[in-house]
């Protein structure tokens, strides 16, 4: 995954009242993940367990464990889909700071 | 016709109806499944060999292979009678996909004891099914038999499908290479069925949360037959306590999402 500059045109993508900073935005490979048509495969990864460290733009579904991923930097209030188990959830910030998605019914 | 999705497209993009379209759909499924399945007849890579396996680890693997089928069984039962009790078409459709997954599982689980020298299977599953599993079959049958979409999908996609993750992933970790190969495809498989049933509930209480207290009492039912089960599963594969992983946290962590700790 290589971050890159800033697209500004993306940036209606997701919204956030905590959009104070510009997002950083990233490319992403393809890591193999299956699980997916190929169209979406990109935004998906399989997490290592402990010591497999997300990037800005990842989150853990808390459903079934799959790393969920972005073009953007996630910040809390953002809309994610995991594909994979087919539930849809919103980024929120831990007290001690980490980011992680909560399942939205 | 709606258009589906641009290529490029972020999938966080979309609007929730269209996700729902996408992910529901059998051009969906097919393609996923075509992803971690093809070229994989069975469920493994044909040209792989045989690990050695001594006479009691075999036995052994049988005997976890055997009670895999009775769940999966139980599954392709169930989900199959699901169909006509779905309360819309999105739902319909996916559950046929669950069918077609249950079936193959069943299948790749019967040739896995046939490839271990098992001469016929059905019987040997007979033999070897561990009684709270079968006891849970039935109870599921007859909510599905019942009409209770809620009380089916609990049991069906979240009790049975979130235990049987743990346990084959665990497995996973200590099999010999085939089993390993199958139980990945099976994993990814159960994947789709679990959230399906954890989302659909979700969606359902949200709207009408006097179901938690009905579904909590199917839980307390339900709750110790599943449990039992799988961790005769963890005996039969030889795993000592304090290496076995808590069998039930994942499940537990569902059932504190839907609400139904009570």
């Amino acid at each position: 995954m290589n971050e890159t500059t800033l697209d500004t045109a993306e940036s209606s993508i997701v919204t956030s009242s905590a959009d104070a900073a510009p997002r950083r935005t990233f490319e992403l490979d393809d890591t193999g993940f299956k699980e997916v048509p190929k169209r979406w495969r990109k935004f998906y990864r399989h997490w290592q367990g402990a010591g497999d460290e997300l990037a800005p733009n990842e989150v853990i579904c808390p459903v079934c464990k799959v790393v969920i991923r972005s073009h953007r930097e996630f910040r809390p209030g953002d809309r994610v889909y995991c594909m994979p188990c087919m539930s849809r959830l919103v980024v929120v910030e831990r007290p001690d700071g980490r980011l992680e998605a909560d399942v939205l019914y | 016709m709606r258009p589906r999705p641009d290529r490029d497209a972020e999938p966080h993009l979309l609007a929730e109806e269209d996700f729902l379209r996408e992910v529901h759909s059998f051009d969906f499924w097919f393609e996923a499944v075509s992803g971690y399945l093809e070229e994989q007849p069975f469920g493994h890579d044909p040209d792989l060999v045989e690990t050695p396996m001594d006479d009691v680890a075999r036995d052994s693997l049988i005997t976890t292979l055997c009670n895999y089928c009775v769940g999966e069984t139980a599954a392709l039962e169930a989900s199959s009678g699901l169909v006509r009790l779905a309360p819309n078409h999105h739902s319909r459709v996916f559950l046929a996909t669950q069918v077609v997954d249950e079936a193959r599982h069943l299948e790749v689980f019967m040739r896995r004891l046939e490839d271990l020298g098992v001469e016929d299977p059905e019987a040997e599953i007979d033999r070897r099914a561990n009684q709270g599993l079968e006891d849970f079959r039935s109870r599921l049958l007859e909510l599905v038999d019942r009409g209770d979409w809620d009380a089916a999908v609990f049991a069906q996609n979240v009790l049975l499908e979130s235990m049987e993750d743990t346990v084959f992933r665990f497995h996973e970790q200590s099999a010999d290479e085939i089993t390993r190969q199958v139980l990945v495809g099976v994993v990814a498989d159960e994947r789709r069925h679990l959230g399906f049933g954890e989302n659909d509930l979700g969606r359902r209480l949200a709207h009408d949360p006097s179901g938690r207290r009905r579904l909590a009492e199917v839980r307390a039912e339900l709750d110790p037959l599943v449990l039992g089960s799988f961790e005769g599963v963890y005996r039969d594969l030889g795993i000592a306590r304090q290496d076995q992983p808590e069998l039930g946290r994942h499940y537990l962590d569902a059932v504190e999402r839907l609400g139904l700790t009570a």
